[in-house]
């Protein structure tokens, strides 16, 4: 459906080294929702905006359902209005002038639809979104999750092929982010829409894609789903990026098929997943609720080690602890089931399938 | 999906493809460039040519130094200098002190009827410079002023105390003048200060002298250094009131030098060498004044503190000073409209000019009204005024708006030259743009007459307000998020329609406040209308300078009193449209 290859945009021609985006190439399949996850200054928005035509790349191509909009190859530059996208935009850009229907009616009044087409389009458009009561309010007198869902409206009225959504949730707050999470995700299955999503916070990319592309200083370091993302990172950025992690120094001992065993500060552990080669500097990635408590004083066998609980931070539905083995402290995440105090000696189980090799400095 | 289009030369050689973009994209500024560079260059690049021709005219033949050696070499030059920039200085020092006052007490204060006191800030605006001048001249005038005349008589003075026609009168009022300016300029400083940075200073112990000397007067620094570089060039710059009050008495500074040397001179023949010569010096030191401005103006944006968050300020308690605060504002009115309009009034309904007395009374009469609406001239001038305001408000109003879009959001390349193209003519004294102008026009042959019709001013007026509209429009579509207008492109909509059903909708109050603006002005701006000057041109504030000088103050005063009267419905009319801005905004 869409298709970035080679994509490359600086802003800056008189700094070598200033690239916005170096070389960004992905697929996005279609109806797939598809998330560029990264810190603030590492791209995102430009690629996104060179997909909708909002800013020119200076080399690489983008093609919308094999149709080429962008090509620095053959010289091609399809302006913005003439691209088959729709966009959320970050502040939302209701204009103030105009009523609820007329933000989302002019979409189609653009594309020189009208009549009895338009209409239906519009109301559908707003009873997705749940406004049709708030038709003919102007559009300054709504709240914000209000006017986010005028945006989305505005967006999906359009039928286009793909729709863009740059960082939609991220000036609501809490509460509302995540009730929006969840209908946008839904909204994005009925409608069938390809998408794509552009976000610094990792817990909505996660609940929200099918794949993610991690980004760094203007490039993708990794492109997976979710889960493997999660628990099989292959880099100390995407695994320290999509969720908490300890990371350790690591050597190989031993290399078997399926199984590394490694030496750690915390002593000699077992490991079932690593990538396939293993070179350069390694860490160990074990995260916090992936650790589990065993009971009594058990007989110190594969990737158990015994230490001793120096804190304790209890916030209800968790209780996160730090656990000092031998010189090295780790964090532990439990449910308030059972609670240890500090001080408690403790035996812990490091699952090896949720010890993870990744790639980099485990300390940088 | 619909059309695509790709570019034309889809077809050539890869090479070759970008170049038709890259000419298009400087085809808008060289068009805004060449509008900017007729209106604003080619005035001071042939006053330049003129300071260096034998005859003062540029197609005169011959290049000489001459018009500088006199100029310049002048007994008189070194004291002229003194003046104008002890002028200027007294002037700015009291509009900044009596402005800051003003916006403190309003702004930040419980002071009493603060909010009538704001909307009234309209009536010293609508009184223009020259009024003042005149009025403060009958109260202040050495052989009649009814000040002086009163303190006379109460005390028992052989001499009156006061002499308006002097450097210190003349500072009184160009001060006066100019509070209301700096008000506008400070006022926004004051209130939108977030009053959390304070708060935050207040809860780490500080006291009131610490707040205002480590917390208030930093953050608003910039600001009051900005207002006073844009007031000191105005006070160079201005000529009605050194015109008024100061060449009676031969107290010249530059602007009036300019105006004597070419309308006044003693040889009987305008000395337009001299003048030009004159005015390439000063235009350096305005120039340099100017950028100074521009730069303070950008560091003010930085300390800029709306979070638009809809605070309210905290106000301070003045306790008993409130009532002597209020005491000093009204003073401030008293002095800047009430007295100086009274006496006009008063002086409009005298067959000739007379002691302010009860006997008095029975000369009223309302002849010079009458002869306002009934004189041909007079109703010749208020025909020209009106068409000359309208023409140069609308050309402003559209120049500003597409120059700021261009510069602003469109980021042609250039961009920042055509801005200060665009914001030079504010250095620029009326009456050596009127003087430029008398050159390109009487050197140009456009085929059709310009000099000596009202057009000449109007294009005058265009020139030197875009300065003022540019820096309204920047402002205005600064404030404009990009992606209001990228989302009409990403609905598909095209530039065009972009701009007609989004861009322009949005910025239209500003368009309109442009508009009332530049009409307010027009119609007050004397000394560029008074360089243009010919038979069939002649405009209300030309009229009341004619009437004025030549000795006819009761005429002078009617008029006087209707200008105010158009002045107070345009200036209200502003207020009501910026007002209805600032509620959208909300
Ligand atoms: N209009 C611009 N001019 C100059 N630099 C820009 C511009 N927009 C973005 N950048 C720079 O490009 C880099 C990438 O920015 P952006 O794509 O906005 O990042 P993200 O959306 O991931 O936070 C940043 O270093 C940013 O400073
Ligand atoms: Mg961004």
């Amino acid at each position: 459906m869409l298709t970035v290859s080679g994509l490359v945009k600086r802003y800056d021609t008189r700094r070598a080294d200033a690239f916005a985006v170096r070389a960004v190439s992905f697929d996005v399949a279609q109806g797939e929702f598809f998330t560029l996850l990264g810190p603030s200054g590492c791209g995102k928005t430009t690629t996104l905006r060179s997909v909708a035509g909002l800013e020119t790349p200076d080399s690489g191509e983008i093609a919308i359902d094999g149709v080429s909009v962008f090509s620095s190859a053959k010289g091609t530059v399809v302006p913005v209005a003439k691209r088959d996208i729709a966009m959320v935009f970050q502040s939302y850009a209701i204009w103030p002038h105009m009523t609820v229907r007329e933000n989302v009616a002019f979409p189609l009044e653009a594309m020189g639809v009208n009549g009895a087409e338009a209409k239906r389009r519009i109301e559908s458009a707003l009873s997705i979104v749940g406004l049709t009561a708030f038709a003919d309010r102007p559009a300054p007198m709504l709240s914000g999750g209000q006017q986010q869902r005028v945006a989305l409206a505005r967006a999906i009225v359009k039928q286009a092929k793909v729709l863009l959504l740059d960082e939609p949730l991220s000036n609501l707050d809490a509460k509302l982010r995540e009730q929006m999470r969840v209908e946008l995700r839904d909204l994005q299955r009925r409608i069938g829409t390809t998408a794509i999503y552009v976000t610094h916070d990792q817990d909505e990319a996660l609940s929200l894609s099918d794949r993610i592309a991690v980004m760094k200083d203007g490039a993708i370091v990794e492109l997976d789903t979710p889960q493997a993302l999660y628990l099989r990172p292959r880099t100390t950025f995407t695994a320290r990026f999509v969720g908490q992690a300890d990371l350790l120094p690591c050597t190989v001992v031993e290399r078997g098929a399926d199984r590394l065993a490694l030496d750690t500060p915390l002593g000699p552990l077992h490991s079932t997943v690593f990538p396939p080669g293993l070179d350069g500097t390694l860490a160990l990635l074990v995260r916090p609720e992936h650790i589990e408590f065993r009971d009594g004083e058990a007989a110190f066998g594969r990737n158990m080690l015994g230490g001793v609980v120096q804190r304790v931070l209890f916030s209800g539905r968790l209780v996160e602890y730090v656990v000092q083995v031998g010189a090295a402290a780790l964090r532990v995440q439990a449910t308030s089931r059972s609670l240890k105090a500090e001080g408690d000696r403790v035996t812990l189980h490091l699952p090896p399938e949720r010890c993870v090799v990744v790639a980099g400095d485990a300390d940088s | 999906m619909r059309t695509i289009e790709a570019l034309p030369a889809q077809s050539a050689a890869p090479g070759e493809v970008k170049r038709p973009i890259a000419w298009a994209r400087w085809l808008p500024a060289i068009g805004a460039g060449a509008v900017l560079a007729y209106l604003v260059l080619v005035p001071l690049l042939l006053m330049l040519v003129s300071s260096l021709r034998p005859g003062g005219f540029p197609l005169d033949p011959g290049w000489t130094f001459a018009n500088y050696a006199t100029v310049y070499g002048a007994a008189g030059f070194p004291r002229l200098v003194g003046t104008t920039i002890a002028f200027a200085i007294g002037s700015t020092a009291l509009a900044l002190a009596l402005g800051i006052a003003l916006a403190w007490l309003i702004e930040r204060t419980d002071l009493p009827l603060r909010g009538t006191i704001r909307a009234l800030v309209i009536l010293p605006m609508a009184t223009p410079p020259i009024l003042l001048a005149i009025g403060w001249a009958m109260l202040l005038s050495p052989r009649t002023g009814f000040f002086n005349l009163l303190i006379r008589d109460v005390f028992g003075l052989a001499q009156s105390p006061f002499n308006v026609f002097s450097l210190g009168g003349m500072i009184f009022v160009e001060g006066l003048s100019l509070v209301p300016t700096t008000f506008l300029f400070l006022s926004p400083a004051f209130r939108n200060m977030d009053p959390s940075l304070e708060e935050a200073a207040i809860t780490s112990g500080a006291g009131i002298g610490m707040l205002l000397r480590r917390i208030l007067l930093p953050m608003l620094w910039p600001s009051i250094l900005a207002a006073g570089a844009f007031l000191l060039i105005v006070c160079l710059v201005v000529f009605d009131i050194p015109g008024t009050l100061g060449m009676p008495a031969r107290i010249f500074v530059l602007s009036t030098q300019i105006y004597y040397l070419a309308v006044d001179s003693p040889t009987g023949v305008p000395l337009y060498g001299q003048v030009s010569a004159l005015a390439a010096f000063f235009l350096c030191i305005l120039f340099v004044l100017g950028w100074a401005y521009h730069r303070l103006t950008r560091q003010a944006q930085r300390y800029r503190t709306i979070t638009g968050k809809g605070f309210r300020p905290r106000l301070m308690r003045l306790g008993g000073w409130r009532w002597v605060a209020f005491a000093g504002v009204s003073a401030y009115f008293l002095l800047a409209v009430v007295a100086p309009l009274a006496i006009l009034f008063w002086t409009s309904l005298m067959p000739y000019q007379t002691r302010v007395t009860w006997a008095a009374l029975d000369l009223v009469t309302l002849d010079n009204h009458i002869d306002f609406f009934a004189n041909r001239r007079v109703l010749e001038a208020a025909g020209n005024s009106l068409t000359v305001a309208l023409v140069a408000a609308t050309a402003v109003a559209l120049i500003s708006v597409v120059l700021a879009w261009l510069v602003v959001r469109a980021k042609i390349p250039g961009a920042r030259l055509l801005d200060g193209l665009a914001f030079a003519p504010v250095a620029m004294p009326g009456v050596m743009l009127g003087v430029a102008l008398v050159y390109v026009y009487l050197t140009l042959d456009l085929g059709f007459a310009v000099y000596g019709t009202i057009w000449i001013i109007a294009i005058a007026y265009v020139t030197h307000y875009v300065s003022f509209g540019t820096r309204l429009a920047n402002g205005v579509m600064v404030q404009l998020h990009p992606e209001l207008e990228e989302a009409g492109a990403a609905s598909g909509a095209s530039t065009v329609r972009v701009l007609r059903r989004i861009t322009l909708p949005l910025i239209w109050p500003a368009v309109v406040a442009i508009w009332i603006w530049v009409v307010a002005h027009a119609l007050r701006e004397l000394s560029t209308a008074l360089m243009l000057q010919g038979r069939g041109n002649v405009v209300v504030p030309t009229l009341l300078w004619d009437y004025w000088s030549g000795g006819e103050p009761n005429r002078a005063a009617a008029v006087g009193v209707w200008l105010v009267v158009a002045l107070v419905i345009f200036l209200s009319l502003w207020q009501a449209v910026a007002r209805s801005r600032l509620e959208r905004s909300s």
